[in-house]
């Protein structure tokens, strides 16, 4: 029969495993607006995923340049969106290939 | 044929070499063995159509290539298109890193290539600097493909004019080399 100093440590780490389950995968909102990405710059975390909606009234195409990283969405119809997975840490930029002004910056963390 | 005839048809032969060639996928040129010979430098994924683009370029342009600066004269870019691998749901499967798995066959080949002169055998508003295009069939000998338009990829790369036309070397470069 294992001590109880033995069994002690085992007991805490069962209780730490229970209660620090990985945080669930987060859904951030990207609209295309007025030729801008909004917000301009977001933190996600490994494991989340990204929604470009396109709110303008004008065809957009996401588009990652970013070696590691890079994708393109295609074309991006008002009122349309397409979603991005992001399951690696790091910084990355996102472009529109029509509208070259239309920038903005992703890091994600572990 | 007198002296003056024969002289008129030298300098007529002469004016004609002097002419750029022809402009279009022609005078675009991609070596077969560009897969090991050129640097495969980026992979981009598109969902949309479930392809992988895998990115090329050849060595002297690599080496060449300044952030910030136009290309190199005679900088090849070679796009290579693959079918990504599909799950039983029908859905691109994804590595750990969450990047698309290609298929190892190539399914379009295209290319922009940049030569000193040769954007003066197109006007200015369509130009796109000094580059061309082409798209070549996959398979043993590259051969152009018949019937193919360039219009689309003169346009959409004239949104980039601000980084010498294109969309991943010029970032590649200012990332690698800062």
């Amino acid at each position: 029969m294992p001590s109880l100093r033995a069994i002690a440590p085992l007991t805490v780490a069962a209780v730490l495993a229970s209660t620090t389950a990985p945080a669930a995968a987060v859904e951030h909102v990207v609209t295309m607006l007025g030729m801008d990405y909004a917000p301009a710059t977001l933190v996600a975390n490994a494991g989340d995923v990204i929604r470009f909606i396109n709110d303008d009234s004008e065809d957009h195409v996401v588009f990652v340049p970013t070696n590691g990283f890079a994708t393109d969405l295609g074309t991006v119809k008002p009122g349309e969106a397409r979603t991005m997975p992001v399951l690696k840490t790091g910084t990355f930029e996102v472009e529109c290939v029509i509208h070259p002004s239309m920038l903005m910056t992703v890091t994600v963390t572990p | 044929m007198n002296a003056r005839s024969l002289c008129a048809a030298i300098a007529g032969a002469v004016l004609l070499a002097a002419l750029p060639a022809q402009a279009g996928p022609d005078r675009v040129e991609l070596p077969a063995d560009y897969q090991t010979a050129y640097t495969l430098y980026i992979k981009v994924d598109r969902p949309d159509r479930k392809i992988v683009r895998f990115m090329y370029v050849n060595p002297e342009a690599l080496a060449a290539a300044r952030p910030g600066e136009p290309l190199p004269d005679g900088t090849t870019l070679v796009m290579e298109d693959h079918k990504a691998r599909l799950g039983p749901d029908g859905e691109a499967l994804r590595d750990n890193a969450g990047r698309f798995l290609a298929e190892e066959m190539v399914t379009a080949i295209f290319v922009q290539q940049t030569r000193q002169g040769w954007g003066e055998a197109y006007p200015p508003e369509t130009r796109n600097g000094d580059w061309d295009y082409a798209r070549y069939e996959p398979g043993a000998t590259l051969a152009l493909k018949a019937d193919q338009k360039y219009v689309g990829c003169f346009s959409c790369h004239q949104r980039r004019a601000a980084r010498d036309y294109n969309f991943t070397f010029s970032v590649f470069v200012k990332d690698a080399k800062r």
